[in-house]
Order: C-alpha cells, then sequence, then structure tokens
C-alpha cells in the first residue's frame, strides 16, 4: 500500500536518540498498515537519504529492527518486515501504550477525575467508531 | 583516523591551544564545537599542517604527517580560495589537473545536486551559493578524510538544509569527516561525536547517541551546561 513516494520526512526531536525515533517511525507505519508484514524495506543508504539521517543512524536502526525482530535479513536478499503476526500485534499494543501512558502522565498533574477524561476524550477523539473502540480501553484501563 | 594528541600552540604572548586531544574515526561524523576563538579553526590548520604547533603530535591512519598523507585527506576552509574572475567549471578544472584524488563524477553529481552552473564566475556567486560550491571541491575527491570548516556560517536557511543533505548521503560513508562549527543546530541530528572546546582545551568530548539514551540531553543541552556560566 505504501507508495515508496509516502516515505514521512520525520522531524526529529533532539534529546531522544534518533536511531530510536527511526524505529518508532517503522513500528507507526506497521501499526497503521503503510507497511505491512513481509514488505521489502529501502537499503540502508535509502532510508539515510529518504529520512535525511547519517547513514550510521540507519545502521543502527536496522541492527535495532532486527534486534527486536521487526526486521528479517536472510542471506544476501533485501531485508524485510516480518511476518510474525505475534510481532506485528504487539507492535501496535505498544505504541498506543505509550502514547496513553504519556497522556496520563501529563493529565495526572491536573489531578482530574478519570470519568471527566475519558468524557473529553471521547469527545475530542471525534470519529464514532474509533470512539467506540477506544471506549472499551480507555474505561477498562481508568478503572484498575 | 585523526588521532590529535597534545597539541599546544602559542601565538602573540597567548595560548591558542593548550594540549588538544581527540579523535575522528573513519566511517563518522564529528564535530569540533566551541564559540568564536575557541581554537576551532586553528587545529585544522594544524592537521593540514598550514600552521606549526609547539608540541603534540597528530597522525592520520596511524602514521605521522607526510606529502602522502596529504592526498588522504581534503580542506573546506571557511571560505572560497579560488581565484573570483574563475568561472566554476575552470575551478573543476583546476582541481582535476591538481588534485591526483579528483572524481569528475562525484563531481558532476554534487554540481547538479546544488544546481550550481558552471559558466558563473566564482566572485559574483552569493554567499550560499559560494558554500556549496566549497563543498564540492572538497566532497569531490576520493579522500579519506574530509574537514570542513565552518560550512554552514553566515548563509541562508534552504542553502544549510542543503548542505545537511549531504551528510545523509554516501558521499560521507566510510569517511572520516570533522567538521567545526559554532551553531550545531543544523547538523545536530547528523553528528556522531561532539568534542566541545574552551579556550584551547578540550571540555567535552561525547558519543552524541550516548548523550541523548543516557542522560536525555541534546548536543544543545549539553552547550549550554558548559558554555553558559
Amino acid at each position: 500500500m505504501a507508495g515508496e513516494e509516502e516515505w514521512p520526512e520525520a522531524a526529529f526531536n533532539s534529546r531522544d536518540p534518533v536511531y530510536l525515533q527511526v524505529v518508532k517511525q517503522f513500528k507507526e507505519m506497521i501499526a497503521t498498515g503503510r507497511l505491512r508484514g513481509g514488505q521489502t524495506v529501502p537499503s540502508r543508504r535509502e532510508l539515510a537519504s529518504r529520512m535525511k539521517i547519517n547513514p550510521n543512524t540507519a545502521q543502527k536502526a536496522y541492527k535495532e529492527m532486527e534486534d527486536q525482530n521487526l526486521i528479517v535479513t536472510e542471506g544476501n536478499s533485501p531485508s524485510h518486515i516480518t511476518t510474525d503476526a505475534d510481532v506485528l500485534r504487539k507492535i501496535r499494543s505498544e505504541l498506543l501504550g505509550e502514547a496513553v501512558e504519556a497522556f496520563v502522565e501529563s493529565v495526572r498533574r491536573l489531578e482530574a477525575p478519570v470519568e471527566e477524561l475519558v468524557e473529553l476524550v471521547r469527545e475530542k477523539y471525534g470519529r464514532p467508531s474509533a470512539a467506540a473502540d477506544n471506549n472499551h480501553d480507555g474505561a477498562g484501563g481508568g478503572q484498575r | 583516523m585523526i588521532e590529535v594528541s597534545d597539541i599546544r600552540k602559542r601565538y602573540r604572548r597567548k595560548n591558542v591551544l593548550n594540549g588538544i586531544s581527540f579523535k575522528a574515526e573513519k566511517g563518522r561524523i564529528t564535530s569540533l564545537i566551541g564559540l568564536n576563538g575557541a581554537g576551532k579553526s586553528t587545529i585544522l590548520k594544524a592537521i593540514m599542517g598550514l600552521t606549526p604547533v609547539d608540541g603534540g603530535s597528530i597522525r592520520i591512519g596511524g602514521q605521522p604527517l607526510s606529502p602522502e598523507i596529504y592526498h588522504t585527506i581534503a580542506f573546506v576552509p571557511d571560505r572560497l580560495t579560488l581565484p573570483g574572475s574563475m568561472k566554476l567549471r575552470d575551478g573543476l578544472q583546476l582541481m582535476s589537473d591538481f588534485y591526483p584524488r579528483w572524481n569528475a563524477e562525484k563531481a558532476e553529481d554534487l554540481m547538479s545536486f546544488f544546481r550550481l552552473e558552471r559558466g558563473e564566475r566564482i566572485g559574483r556567486l552569493s554567499k550560499g551559493t559560494a558554500a556549496k560550491f566549497n563543498l564540492v571541491l572538497g566532497m569531490a575527491q576520493d579522500v579519506d578524510y574530509v574537514l570542513m570548516d565552518e560550512p554552514f556560517s553566515g548563509i541562508d536557511l534552504f542553502s544549510r538544509e542543503r548542505i545537511a543533505e549531504v551528510f545523509t548521503s554516501q558521499l560521507v560513508e566510510d569517511r572520516g569527516v570533522l567538521i567545526t562549527t559554532h551553531e550545531i543546530g543544523d547538523i545536530e541530528h547528523l553528528v556522531d561525536r561532539a568534542v566541545m572546546l574552551d579556550q584551547g582545551h578540550v571540555i567535552r568530548d561525547f558519543d552524541c547517541e550516548e548523550m541523548r539514551s543516557d542522560h536525555g540531553k541534546s548536543i544543545i543541552d549539553v552547550m549550554r551546561e558548559v558554555y553558559r556560566t
């Protein structure tokens, strides 16, 4: 689905390691279906110039993704996204978990009651179907 | 690897370099950071043998400096040194005549990457365009190390962005790049190692990704710590 031209030009923050920010980009693309299991990933060189990063950083990001079993390299063929359904599923929950954690962290300081937050999230989140999905996670997490 | 060990220099009764030591490895981008007058340019000139030092040693690929060693390094000074009356085309010819490691194909690629016109006169280039051409002269040589003195200084944002892109290309792969700058912002994400100087001393020397993962600090954060006192 993801045309090669659609590769995002990432805006990096300067306090998190760049290679980890690249890994996160990949995870987001996988979670949103722009990169699918089995799809070939760009060469290290291509990745560097597309994301405007140092080739060393591209190398390090791929190494990290290999260690996390996100991409697979077999012999001389180009690396591709894993087809391991378990790994792919975990990416989505990991990203959601991180995002929710950051959100909770920042609203905790305001000491807002959970019901109010859930209501606000539902309102802001807008799209009914997505909001319904979110409802389960949000409410479940909130009551613990 | 470029290995600078304990180099010292005194100039006009002032200590300019007070025992500077650091390494710039092949395949990595190392940045010498410091405010004006910290000794950055002097260090590059010392490596190039353009200014004498009073002590210490400089080795390149394990060898002491020698005329042969200089075929493995290119130096991009802080301004174009070719005569202003020359056209860019003549500048490229001069490089090809005098530099055995000149790679015309690479020069061609860079000229079109920067959209430079061969018929223009060097003296009539804008600051940004001159900086780009200056970079072509250095990067188009097949050398192991490239030294750059303030390639981003005093030029417009879009030229700076274009120049920074060179650091994401295969032009920097397998080479050691040593770059001086007092404004790291343009290349904050591209630098592998930062060596910070103050009054002729190395005050910090660190791996940038490690600094981010171990301390959550950007290069600019560290600069604030060390220079704003």
